[in-house]
């Protein structure tokens, strides 16, 4: 069960990858999906981070005691103001191993 | 043989030889672009090593999930559903939303790299994660150099697989592994990647919803919350701006 996991993932994320590098594959999506699929990758990716930052413990943690809350904001933070992601992901994980 | 054979003949290896050294080039630029990116990844390897053995996967199982699927969100929020017991046609649901995103990285890179040769798109295709497509992705005048791609591209999945090797080893000796918190590197490089992303109010309503129906889900234990705090949040960018009548 577990192989067969692991390889139908490899295919759907592959699919996914590979779909539109096909140069035989013709390519008409409509304004409307392109325009809808461009707010996937910050969607997908927020919902994925936001429940690691913002909940300990099965339960909402907005304290200052939330080390994961704090370096979150000085990574959004020096993001906005640098958008380097080597000082972001640097310092913000950086902070976090000292103050977790 | 006559001098001038013999000249052509130095002339062609001289090139052979610049040929040669331009895709170590172009490689060691990707390599050293991705780097930041690739260090960022170590933890969050480690990571996937270890919460793979703790789902119930061999250690041989928990590298090939790495090697083969080679895609490090779909990988863990995958675990956490094997671990819960749920089955294959809710992961693989779930995975093709996580994985969507690159579709449209395809697209964004199908003028670079679809007149390439096969077997470039398919190696291309197989290393095309966020991180490849944050650095390679310059625009459709932009030339695309393979080699910078392929060096990126693998030194990423290098270091994505030996991370996971690490976490397999050290979730096998360490005790209290998960209290490190190495989960935190991946909220770290999704809001690297996320936040210089958002450059109208549209993509700031869409993430914003998305962050705040994720918590919501999660809090109320929702299965496939991700699915529909993604979707909640890609619709709402999308009306944003169609009843805002927001530029593209």
């Amino acid at each position: 069960m577990i192989w067969l996991t692991i390889l139908a993932m490899a295919a759907v994320v592959f699919a996914s990858r590979y779909l539109f590098l096909e140069p035989r594959l013709p390519v008409r999506l409509s304004k409307n999906t392109l325009a809808f699929l461009s707010y996937s990758a910050p969607a997908v990716l927020t919902a994925i981070f936001a429940p690691i930052v913002f909940i300990r413990e099965d339960q909402l943690d907005l304290s200052l005691d939330n080390s994961y809350l704090i370096c979150a904001i000085l990574a959004a933070f020096l993001a906005y103001t640098t958008r380097s992601v080597l000082l972001t992901t640097v310092l913000s994980m950086g902070l976090f191993f000292v103050i977790h | 043989m006559l001098p001038i054979e013999v000249i052509k003949r130095l002339m062609s290896s001289q090139i052979q030889a610049l040929k040669g050294e331009g895709k170590f080039n172009g490689f060691l630029k990707g390599t050293l672009a991705v780097m930041p990116l690739t260090i960022a990844v170590i933890p969050w390897g480690i990571l996937a090593g270890s919460f793979a053995l703790d789902a119930g996967l061999s250690p041989f199982e928990s590298q090939a999930m790495s090697a083969i699927i080679f895609a490090g969100s779909a990988q863990l929020v995958a675990l956490g559903m094997i671990k819960a017991g749920i089955g294959l046609t809710s992961i693989l649901i779930t995975t093709l939303l996580i994985t969507s995103r690159h579709f449209l990285y395809g697209m964004a890179m199908r003028p670079q790299i679809s007149p390439l040769p096969l077997k470039w798109r398919l190696v291309l295709g197989f290393l095309l994660t966020d991180e490849l497509f944050a650095i390679a992705n310059q625009g459709k005048q932009h030339k695309l150099d393979p080699w910078y791609a392929f060096g990126g591209g693998f030194s990423f999945y290098l270091g994505w697989n030996l991370a996971t090797a690490a976490g397999i080893i050290a979730g096998q000796t360490i005790p209290n592994l998960d209290s490190w918190g190495l989960d935190f590197a991946i909220a770290a490089t999704f809001i690297a990647i996320v936040v210089p992303s958002v450059k109208k109010p549209s993509m700031l309503f869409c993430v914003l919803v998305s962050l705040v129906g994720a918590v919501v889900c999660e809090l109320l234990a929702i299965p496939a919350g991700l699915l529909i705090a993604a979707l909640l949040g890609m619709t709402s960018g999308t009306l944003y701006a169609k009843l805002t009548g927001e530029k593209t």
